[in-house]
Parts: structure tokens; C-alpha cells; sequence
């Protein structure tokens, strides 16, 4: 068993703090992601389970052993940078090689290990050629074969595709979700980019300003978002929130815009709240909202509409590639009750009532309720 | 690409890259390509140099500086100075510009003072290490004298092999910033996440500086040797103001040996002979120059 697990781990840069608190379990075998935006904490999260950053505070445990002080040489972890970081010197044979040589392993066995790795990655080829003779999609096989000869228990990888352009980056989205079912084991994934996260991870971890957001399957962190900002960064287009208020009768209000809200669905406490939707829970034809359309945005397989309404300012639309209205057009909208996500105006929490989805709440949250216990 | 091929405006181009290089050009060839032929052509006569009159004499001069024993010592000399001082400063320069690549408290002020020896002029640095090495006053024969290394103060100029090895030294000093500012800045462009890698694949210090460091540096301590080299050849103002050649010709080495054969033996011709064979020489090390940073360009 190979569970990763942070346990309330924090980083401070001088009066910076990075990580804020966090509390992870990556169990064993698990594909996570870690996502958010730039300067969010994800790298210096994983590269304290890498151990080229130590946590101020907090535990970092890999498998049954704490890690805290282990160097990363001795942590049976294995690394794919963003830049490859390959040794430009070496050719493709040595740089899978060199972990091995640098853990004694006889030249013999090591020639048959390399061999394997580059069996599986297709790199026999290139076996005698340096890195700079590499293509980027080549440099990127050769940094994950220096990752696997070793069979590490946890693979870690930084941002390991974004240097790649969008047809390779596909294709190798694609080889890395077989080599995880192939290898089965635990890897931790850094990416800023939710595509990645979303089509690769069995969970994500969303970060923001150095705290968790929430930690949940692809599923649940698009239908049941923890809060506010885990809403407006998951899905493309993102999704519609406006500001409002909801009154003592469960109405919400923004500006000319009005609808009830269930409170068997929502919690309909009075005050200052958010409501999102999502592009594709708008309809356009028939509904009570009027809105004129700004831009119509044609991909092929669907539009994005954006709109302008009274009381729910802009708003994005996904539709059916046969609705296209025309720019300047004042067109009739409807929204589906039933998509409908509330937030909390303070704290940007979500306040529908179902719960059972949503598997962590913010934890600088949690750390301010064991405070209060 | 021939110029039938070029459009009129590629031609304009070329045009106005004739007319920005061409200054460039006149001026190199009035101070290099000028001497260097004039050198050549008075190399085959025997001049007196106060009037520069004299006869042909063809390759003489040659055929008599290869059979004298002073060419070949001060060759010699030469060649132990050079590889000597060169030695050092690399030792010193990579040494140096690895403790200055450390994150350390004034880092910036280290990085700026060690650079002092090479931007010091010539005459001042040597002035001031003729002072340190004095037999009478000088702060080194102090040290000598107060450990007890010796009960007689020790003469470093004045006999051998002193005056090499404090040659060797004085250049050694004077020099290795400028392997130091090199290194430095290739260092400063080593990705981190190389050593980071090195990290995880398990190499400890030791063999990340042997896998990492030392590779990524090949290629600029190539160039540094090599320019180096050609500069510490042909040194004369530091060891002709240190020692003069002395003792005796001792620490003479070919540019001494024109200067003495041009000003005090008043033989130009027979000066611009050593001279065309040190350039040819030297020659050596610049056509390795050339065909490395080619390789590197490809």
C-alpha cells in the first residue's frame, strides 16, 4: 500500500505562506490531480512529496514511512519536470540509465531494465541520440522512461505536457491514462489546465491562494462545485454566476431578474448570495428572460453564445449547432431550475443541499472550526 | 546565392551591409592586416632599427633562430609559463566561481570585488607585488621569516626557480577573474531542474557536480583554455615589468625575446622573425578556436 498522505502540511516562504494547512490521502493506486491556477501551491506541493521543498510545518507520509527528512534520492519517488530536464550530455540510453547506476544496479541488469523502458515508449530508436537531436514529444517519452525504469511506488509529474503542442498533447493524455492502468500506481499530477485534470484523473484536487478548494472525482467537482471559485474554474466556457439576494420568501434577486428558490433543494437563508449556471442550462427560444445578443462564437459541434441581460448581466450559452441567432438580435432565454448552483454572497460557499457530493470543504474553513472547538 | 537572384530590395540590403561593414573593415586592415604583412616582409631582411635600413636576407633569420639555443629556451619558458599561469587560473577562476554561486550574504559585493586583480592596470599590479615580494620589506618575507620557514629572507625575483613560480603566480592572480566572470555566467544558466533531477535519480553532491555541473561547463572552459592561452602566449607587459626576463634570461619568453632582439639588439628583422613564428604558433590554438566555436554554431 503506497498512500500519500499530507497531513496538515504548510510552507512559508519568509512572510509568504504558500501552502496553506493542507490535508490530502492519495490512496494507493490513485491517478490525482492537482489543479488551479498560476501561483496556487500545486508545484510547491508536490515538490515538497518530492522532497526538493520541506514543509514548514505538517507531515508528508509515503506509504507506511514519514518523509519529512528522507531526500528525494531515497523516497522511491520518481519525477517528469515541465522542462524534461533530460542530462544534455547524455544520450537517451544513459539518461534512462542513470537512477539505476546511481543505485548500484549491476550493468548488466541495467542494459535490460533500459531496454524494457524503451520497448514500452518506443524510444529503441533513439537510443544513442542526445537530447537536443529530440523532438519535444520524444524528450517527454525519454523523461518518463527515466521515471518508470526504477518502478517507483509514486510517480509525480509537473505540468509534464505543456510544452507539447495540441495534437501531441492529446496523444500522449491518452498514452499516459493506459500507462497508469498498465502500472497502477499512485500518481500525483500537476496541471493548471482543467482538460488534463478532468480527462486523466480518477480525483482532482483544486488549489487556490495555497488552500484546497475541494478534493473530489471529475464528476463532482464540475456538478457539485465546494464553492464559488471552484465553479467559475471548472468548465469551459465557465459557468455564469451573478450576484443577488435572496429574500425572507426564498426569492432570489438581481436587479430585474427573479426566481424562487426550493428550500428542500437549497439552503434559502436570507442575505447577499451568488447563483450560477452553466452554459449548457440555458436555452434560447422560448423562456421569461429577454436578451440581446453580443458575440456568437461557432466551434463546429456547438455555439457559445454570450448574451446581455437586465438583471443577470452577461451571460454564456451553449447550444445546439443549429441555433445561431444573429448578432444585435433580442432573443427569449430559458434556465433550468434544476442546474441551478447557490453560493453563499460571503464566504462563496455552495448552498444547495446535496452535499453528499462534495467530499471536502475548504480547509482553511475546517482549521478555523478546530480552532473554535 | 548569386546576385542575379536577389530581389531590389535584397540588393539595396546588400548594398547598405557593404557601406555599415565597410569602415570596419579599412580600420582592421590598417592596424592588423598591415602590420602583420609588414611583419612578414621585414622578417626577410636584416634591419638596424634606429635608421630601418638593411638588406634582403631571405630566410636567414629563420634558419638562425631555430638553430639558437635561446629561441628554444625561451620557447620553453613560454610554454611552462603559459600552462603554469593557465593552470592556476582555472583551479582558482572555477573554484572561485563556484563558492560565488552559493547563496551566501554579500554575494554581490564578493562577485564585484574579485574582479579587481584583472582591471587593475598592469604597472600598479606589478608595483605592488614588486613590493610584497621584496627581500627587505616585502609582507611575504615578513611571513616567511615570523613562521620560520626560513631564517633568510627569500629572494623571489632574483633567482630561479622563484622568479618562474612568482611569474607564474602574479599572472595566475592577475588573470583568473576573467575565468571566474565565464564560469560564473554559465553557471548562472544551468537549469535547476537538472540538479533537481540528479536529486530524485539519487546523486548526492559529488556526483551531481561530476554529472551536472561539470559537463554543462565543458564547453565554456573549452573556449576559456583556449582564449587563454593565445593571451597568456603572448604576455609581456606583466613578466617583462616583473622580472624583465631575469635572472639572466630566465624568465624569457618569446615577446621578451622580440623586444629585446627589436629595441635592445636593434635586429627589427631578426625580431619580426620570432615574431611571424610565435603568430604561427599561436595559430595552432586559434584554428582549434575557430573550428570549436563552428562545431558549436552547426
Amino acid at each position: 500500500m503506497t498512500d500519500v498522505i499530507l497531513d496538515q502540511v504548510e510552507k512559508r516562504f519568509g512572510s509568504f505562506t504558500a501552502v496553506h494547512c493542507l490535508d490530502l490521502h492519495i490512496k494507493s493506486g490513485e491517478f490525482v490531480a492537482l489543479l488551479g491556477p498560476s501561483g496556487c501551491g500545486k508545484t510547491t506541493t508536490l515538490r515538497m512529496l518530492a522532497g526538493l521543498e520541506f514543509p514548514t510545518s505538517g507531515d508528508i507520509r509515503i506509504g507506511e514511512r514519514t518523509v519529512n527528512d528522507v531526500p528525494p534520492g531515497k523516497r522511491d519517488i520518481a519525477m517528469v519536470f515541465q522542462s524534461y530536464a533530460l542530462y544534455p550530455h547524455m544520450t537517451v540510453e544513459q539518461n534512462i540509465a542513470y537512477p539505476l547506476k546511481k543505485r548500484g544496479v549491476p550493468l548488466a541488469e541495467r542494459g535490460a531494465m533500459v531496454s524494457k523502458v524503451a520497448e514500452l515508449l518506443q524510444l529503441d530508436e533513439l537510443k544513442d541520440r542526445k537530447p537536443k537531436q529530440l523532438s519535444g514529444g520524444q524528450q517527454q517519452r525519454v523523461a518518463l522512461g527515466r521515471a518508470l525504469v526504477r518502478d517507483p511506488k509514486v510517480f509525480l509529474l509537473d505540468e509534464p505536457l505543456s510544452n507539447l503542442d495540441a495534437k501531441l498533447r492529446a496523444y500522449m493524455r491518452a498514452e499516459l491514462i493506459e500507462l497508469h492502468a498498465r502500472l497502477g500506481r499512485t500518481m500525483v499530477y500537476v496541471t493548471h489546465d482543467q482538460l488534463e485534470a478532468m480527462t486523466m484523473a480518477d480525483r482532482i484536487a483544486i488549489m487556490n491562494e495555497g488552500r484546497l478548494q475541494q478534493l473530489g472525482t471529475p464528476d463532482e467537482v464540475y456538478n457539485c462545485p465546494a464553492n464559488r471559485f471552484v465553479a467559475g474554474f471548472i468548465g469551459q466556457p465557465s459557468m455564469n454566476i451573478a450576484d443577488g439576494t435572496l429574500d425572507e420568501t426564498a426569492r432570489f434577486r438581481a436587479g430585474s431578474f427573479e426566481i424562487g428558490l426550493d428550500p428542500e433543494r437549497f439552503d434559502t437563508r436570507p442575505g447577499p448570495v451568488a447563483l450560477g449556471l452553466r452554459p449548457e442550462a440555458i436555452s434560447i427560444g422560448a423562456g421569461p428572460i429577454a436578451a440581446r445578443v453580443r458575440v456568437v462564437e461557432p466551434t463546429g459541434h456547438e455555439n457559445i453564445i454570450i448574451l446581455e441581460t437586465d438583471g443577470l448581466g452577461a451571460l454564456t450559452a451553449r447550444t445546439a449547432v443549429q441555433v445561431r441567432p444573429t448578432v444585435g438580435e433580442t432573443v427569449q432565454c430559458g434556465i433550468d431550475a434544476d442546474a441551478l448552483h447557490l453560493f453563499d454572497g460571503a464566504d462563496g460557499r455552495r448552498r444547495n443541499r446535496d452535499d453528499s457530493m462534495v467530499t471536502q470543504t475548504p480547509v482553511g474553513e475546517r482549521a478555523k472550526v478546530k480552532e473554535s472547538q | 546565392m548569386a546576385t542575379a537572384d536577389l530581389s531590389p530590395l535584397e540588393r539595396k540590403y546588400a548594398r547598405l551591409g557593404i557601406v555599415l561593414i565597410g569602415p570596419t573593415v579599412l580600420v582592421f586592415c590598417a592596424v592588423i592586416v598591415y602590420p602583420l604583412i609588414s611583419a612578414i616582409y621585414l622578417s626577410l631582411f636584416s634591419i638596424y632599427t634606429p635608421t630601418l635600413e638593411g638588406e634582403w636576407v631571405g630566410l636567414s633569420n629563420y634558419a638562425e633562430l631555430l638553430a639558437k639555443g635561446e629561441f628554444w629556451s625561451s620557447l620553453w619558458t613560454n610554454i611552462i609559463w603559459t600552462v603554469g599561469t593557465l593552470t592556476l587560473q582555472i583551479l582558482f577562476g572555477v573554484g572561485m566561481a563556484l563558492i560565488l554561486h552559493q547563496n551566501m550574504i554579500f554575494r554581490s559585493l564578493a562577485r564585484s570585488l574579485i574582479l579587481f586583480p584583472y582591471f587593475v592596470s598592469t604597472v600598479v599590479a606589478v608595483l605592488v607585488w614588486r613590493w610584497l615580494f621584496n627581500d627587505l620589506y616585502g609582507i611575504l618575507n615578513h611571513f616567511v621569516m615570523w613562521t620560520g620557514a626560513s631564517d633568510m629572507p627569500v629572494d623571489w625575483l632574483g633567482s630561479m626557480p622563484n622568479a618562474l613560480l612568482s611569474v607564474i603566480l602574479v599572472g595566475a592572480w592577475k588573470y583568473f577573474p576573467f575565468v571566474v566572470i565565464a564560469t560564473l555566467a554559465r553557471l548562472q544558466t544551468i537549469p535547476d531542474s537538472l540538479y533537481e533531477a540528479a536529486k530524485i535519480d539519487g546523486a548526492g553532491p559529488i556526483a551531481r557536480f561530476f554529472d551536472v555541473t561539470l559537463p554543462q561547463l565543458r564547453d565554456v572552459l573549452v573556449v576559456i583554455i583556449m582564449l587563454r592561452a593565445i593571451w597568456d602566449f603572448k604576455e609581456f607587459d606583466l613578466i617583462y615589468l616583473l622580472t624583465g626576463g631575469g635572472p639572466v634570461t630566465s624568465t624569457q619568453t618569446i615577446p621578451l625575446l622580440v623586444y629585446k632582439e627589436a629595441f635592445a639588439l636593434n635586429q627589427m628583422g631578426m625580431a619580426s622573425a620570432y615574431a611571424v613564428v610565435m603568430m604561427a604558433l599561436m595559430l595552432v590554438f586559434m584554428i582549434l578556436y575557430i573550428r570549436r566555436t563552428q562545431e558549436n554554431e552547426l
